[in-house]
């Protein structure tokens, strides 16, 4: 990997992350108020700012198993308002359907957020600018990405807890799929596949890192997952200020181990924290809200003793 | 960063051919100064919005002698890459490879003389382009791997990827197919018709066990897909003119299905479309194009104001003509 590149910092000179674990059993509950005061305690530099929301649309979804729940999208969306936050945008590519309406449809999203009019990006098919790829963690060379990405002061990934039937699991990085362009790339954006997925999520986290991270983890998905696979209650969001240290203790929630997941190992040299000691915990201990997640027997080394 | 404010959405339109008139004037005030359209108001021109904005606007019965037409013609020939292709991103010296719009392409431009040698290319190149999936050499290696069981698709057939050296795609592989079907034999490449039976047969292996597609992955893992409408309808209007099998009536009794739950404006017109080509009634659904105002769906984009203006017109000719309803023609 190029060291040229802001987002890269070796592991030993980065400094330590903070994640945060909050107990939710329910979308029912006060998401607003649990979010904004979690939200609080990292004293984001956002004010005046223009954030983007990056949850994890990735299809029809009328039970709310797959996607990112809009409850937790639109209570993030207030917190970030009454932080100060000058704009807070949402905003995905969806990677398997082009009808990205027909998503937030079936997810509802306008009930929970209201009118979104220009505040809801699809990135699909927003105005690209290339990017090149200095990190060359693939073989290629730039990828054209959103100008809405990669304008925006503060970038926030909100996935859905799930496991991946290629990638082990799909968490805050692997969210980062969904801002490569389907306009450019097709649907799905097979050029990512045969790059090789572990290592397109290095090039593509390393040229737009997330500011931060907001898992959804209240209701997750395990097995064949991210979208044929069976609900799992975990009862947690995870909130941090690296995505990679979020991912890591995700998938210590989940009972696995995060540097076997390939993509979130090489993540931990250059891109954020994935050791515990590296890793400030806030909130809930792991141990106390930790829930084993099935996997596909080809990931059966991710799972923890 | 996002496209400039519209004007507050009018209340939706009381006639179809209200909205259908409302709709492209919309449309045609969306195109840039270079002739292109962009996906979203004064956005970048790219060719695949450029593309849907030309088979809405000028369908074969409207005149093609006028600025608008010229200048989208133009900007189409000039985006044209060295190789026949056209590029799916913005212009550049950086983009040396074309993609899927390239069948887009050469749909928009069948039928206008001066494009005769862009046609023509065009056309070579799809002939031309093989998907990397199913080469001899990548066969031979998925046959030595273990999770060769992941999917139960054949990789014997040879479609068409959304860009170069990548798999086989239903959707991108179904408007090659009407790309083809849509040139004059004359422009073809003699490995044409069989480029189109290996495709035809790739949408039919793909297809969802309980009929229509998704966007090429019938089963993985031993689950089954869900079928998705806008593949369906582009698996289906290609096929349309295709040897009946089995799997196109199931097809299409799956989007009649469908349809009653549609509820955004792109899949409710395309799938408006596809019925009414196949002959079928369409069943009353949850909502009506006539629910949207045409700003309301600029909204979603270009091509989706596009394909709701070619829904809408009678008299369309591309992607096919209405067909006279047959009772239980899906069953």
């Amino acid at each position: 990997m190029n060291l040229r590149n802001r987002q890269l910092i070796p592991s030993f000179s980065r400094p330590a992350s903070r994640v945060m674990i909050r107990k939710v059993a329910r979308y029912e509950e006060d998401l607003f108020a649990l979010i904004y005061e979690s939200l609080r305690e990292f004293q984001l530099p956002v004010k005046d700012k223009t954030i983007l929301l990056k949850p994890n649309l990735v299809g029809l979804d009328p039970q709310g198993v797959m996607n990112t729940h809009p409850a937790v999208i639109a209570a993030a969306r207030e917190s970030f308002l009454k932080l100060g936050a000058a704009r807070v945008m949402i905003g995905d590519g969806p990677a398997m359907d082009r009808d990205t309406q027909a998503i937030l449809e079936s997810v509802r999203l306008k009930e929970f957020t209201g009118k979104l009019g220009h505040d809801f990006c699809d990135l699909n098919i927003d105005d690209v600018e290339r990017v090149v790829l200095e990190t060359r963690a693939t073989r290629l060379k730039e990828l054209f990405l959103p100008k809405t990405v990669l304008g925006v002061d503060f970038l926030v990934s909100m996935p859905k807890l799930k496991t991946h039937h290629w990638a082990g699991v799909t968490l805050s990085l692997k969210n980062m799929f969904g801002i490569v362009p389907g306009s450019c790339y097709g649907w799905p954006k097979n050029v990512l596949h045969w790059a090789g997925i572990d290592r397109s999520i290095l090039d593509i986290n390393a040229a737009a890192r997330p500011d931060f991270a907001i898992i959804d983890g209240i209701l997750g998905m395990e097995g064949n997952g991210p979208i044929q696979g069976s609900p799992k209650s975990a009862g947690v969001l995870l909130f941090g200020d690296d995505p990679v240290a979020v991912d890591a203790t995700a998938c210590r929630v989940m009972g696995l181990l995060p540097e076997k997941v390939e993509y979130l190992g090489r993540a931990g040299t250059m891109l954020g924290h994935v050791e515990v000691s590296k890793i400030q915990q806030l909130g809930e201990g792991i141990e106390g809200v930790k829930t084993p997640f099935a996997v596909l027997p080809e990931f059966g080394k991710l799972v923890a003793g | 960063m996002n496209a400039p404010e519209m004007p507050d959405p009018l209340p939706p339109a009381e006639s179809t051919e209200e909205q259908r008139i409302e709709c492209l004037s919309l449309l045609a005030s969306l195109q840039n100064a270079d002739g292109g359209w962009g996906f979203r108001a004064g956005g970048q021109s790219r060719v695949e919005p450029t593309c849907w904005a030309a088979l809405a606007l000028f369908q074969s019965s409207q005149p093609k002698n006028n600025d608008t037409y010229r200048k989208l013609q133009e900007f189409l020939h000039a985006r044209q890459l060295p190789d026949g292709s056209w590029p799916t991103g913005p212009a550049g010296p950086e983009m040396s490879g074309g993609g899927w719009v390239t069948s887009l392409a050469c749909c928009a431009l069948a039928g206008s003389a001066e494009s005769d040698q862009q046609l023509r290319a065009g056309l070579q190149w799809i002939c031309e382009d093989f998907p990397r999936d199913s080469s001899p050499w990548q066969r031979f290696i998925r046959k030595l791997r273990p999770e060769s069981h992941i999917s139960s698709q054949s990789d014997s057939y040879r479609g068409w990827g959304w860009t170069p050296k990548t798999s086989s795609w239903v959707e991108p592989t179904s408007f090659a197919l009407m790309a083809l079907r849509e040139s004059s034999r004359e422009k073809l490449l003699k490995c044409a018709s069989q480029r189109r039976e290996s495709g035809i047969s790739l949408l039919y292996d793909r297809m969802c066990p309980g009929g229509g597609w998704n966007c090429g992955n019938p089963r993985v893992y031993g689950v089954d897909g869900d079928a998705l409408v806008l593949p369906t309808c582009w698996a289906l209007l290609a096929l349309r003119d295709a040897p009946e099998k089995p799997g196109r009536a199931l097809s299409l009794a799956w989007l009649q299905r469908a349809f009653a739950k549609i509820e955004s404006p792109g899949s409710l017109a395309v799938a408006e479309m596809t019925l009414e080509i196949y002959g079928t009634q369409a069943p009353v659904a949850r909502r009506s194009l006539q629910d949207w105002s045409a700003e309301e769906i600029a909204e979603n984009g270009t091509h989706v104001i596009a394909w709701v203006c070619m829904a809408l017109d009678a008299q369309r000719s591309w992607p096919g003509v209405k067909q006279q309803i047959i009772a239980g023609a899906a069953r």
